[in-house]
């Protein structure tokens, strides 16, 4: 009954509205503007050719996410030198606070920050780590619905999604110190 | 209803933050950190650092070109083939 012509409306309603979310993660995964548009494009295209495997009134979001994710991992060389983690098993989670809550108890230094380094930072992380940061502390999307779309369970989202968030403050805090946004944390005695 | 205490309170706080607790445990946190100022202040932080990501990364937009260049595809993808 269906007509191979017949998908393009819904196609058109379902898969464009998430047309910027696509680009703002292409982004984040190339740390690259050119590359970002080359995999929005691919993926669309890819996501159009298998729309008869797309269930209708599912998640396109995550369906699409899917196809891009992939496709950056099949089809995008990923960068020579990609950002490792940092070690940051041996530092306490809330040490960072601990130094600035005297002096900048809100954090106010990420206001002072720019928008370019901010964006830099996040492209410094490690790919797995922007990954996660993009989709949920970017694009607010459900912990279950970014598992779902990676493909890993909720509790590696939450890990990850944990380290990428202490490595980017770090990262930023060491701006912030540099740019004299904030005074230094004091040495231990 | 259990009490939490500052580590069990801060090891769901990035939960509690995101929306991804219980109704129960999110009861259990938002009850610690009236009576916790220091933690109140930790979760201050960790919430102003969540909103400085989503504001400044979250306004992108898909450029107009790119947005006219892929519907430029599909719509050869559907005369073409």
């Amino acid at each position: 009954m269906a007509e191979p012509s017949a998908p393009g409306r819904s196609f058109d309603e379902e898969a464009l509205p998430h047309l910027d979310t696509l680009y703002r993660v292409a982004l984040r995964l190339t740390a690259d503007p050119t590359q970002a548009e080359d995999l929005v494009q691919d993926t669309m295209l890819k996501a159009y050719r298998s729309w008869r495997q797309y269930r209708p009134g599912t998640n396109a979001r995550g369906w699409l996410l899917t196809i891009l994710r992939n496709t950056f991992i099949n089809d995008y060389r990923r960068r020579k030198h990609e950002p490792v983690a940092m070690d940051l098993e041996a530092v306490e989670p809330h040490a960072l606070y601990r130094s600035i809550q005297d002096t900048d108890p809100e954090g106010s230094f990420f206001s002072q920050i720019v928008d370019a380094k901010v964006l830099e930072a996040i492209d410094a992380l490690p790919a797995d780590f922007r990954e996660v940061l993009a989709l949920s502390d970017i694009e607010g999307m459900p912990y279950g619905e970014i598992a779902e779309a990676l493909k890993i369970p909720v509790g590696t989202v939450k890990s990850r999604l944990f380290r990428a968030r202490r490595q980017l403050q770090a990262v930023l805090y060491d701006h912030a110190v540099e740019a004299g946004y904030i005074k230094p944390r004091e040495t231990a005695p | 209803m259990s009490r939490l205490d500052c580590d069990q309170a801060l090891a769901h706080l990035q939960d509690y933050l995101k929306r991804e607790l219980t109704p129960e445990l999110v009861t259990e946190v938002r009850v610690h950190l009236e009576h916790c100022r220091d933690c109140t202040g930790y979760a201050r932080f960790e919430e102003s650092f969540l909103s400085m990501l989503e504001t400044r990364a979250g306004q992108t937009t898909c450029p107009k070109e790119l947005r006219a260049r892929i519907l430029a595809a599909l719509r050869a993808e559907t005369t073409g083939s």
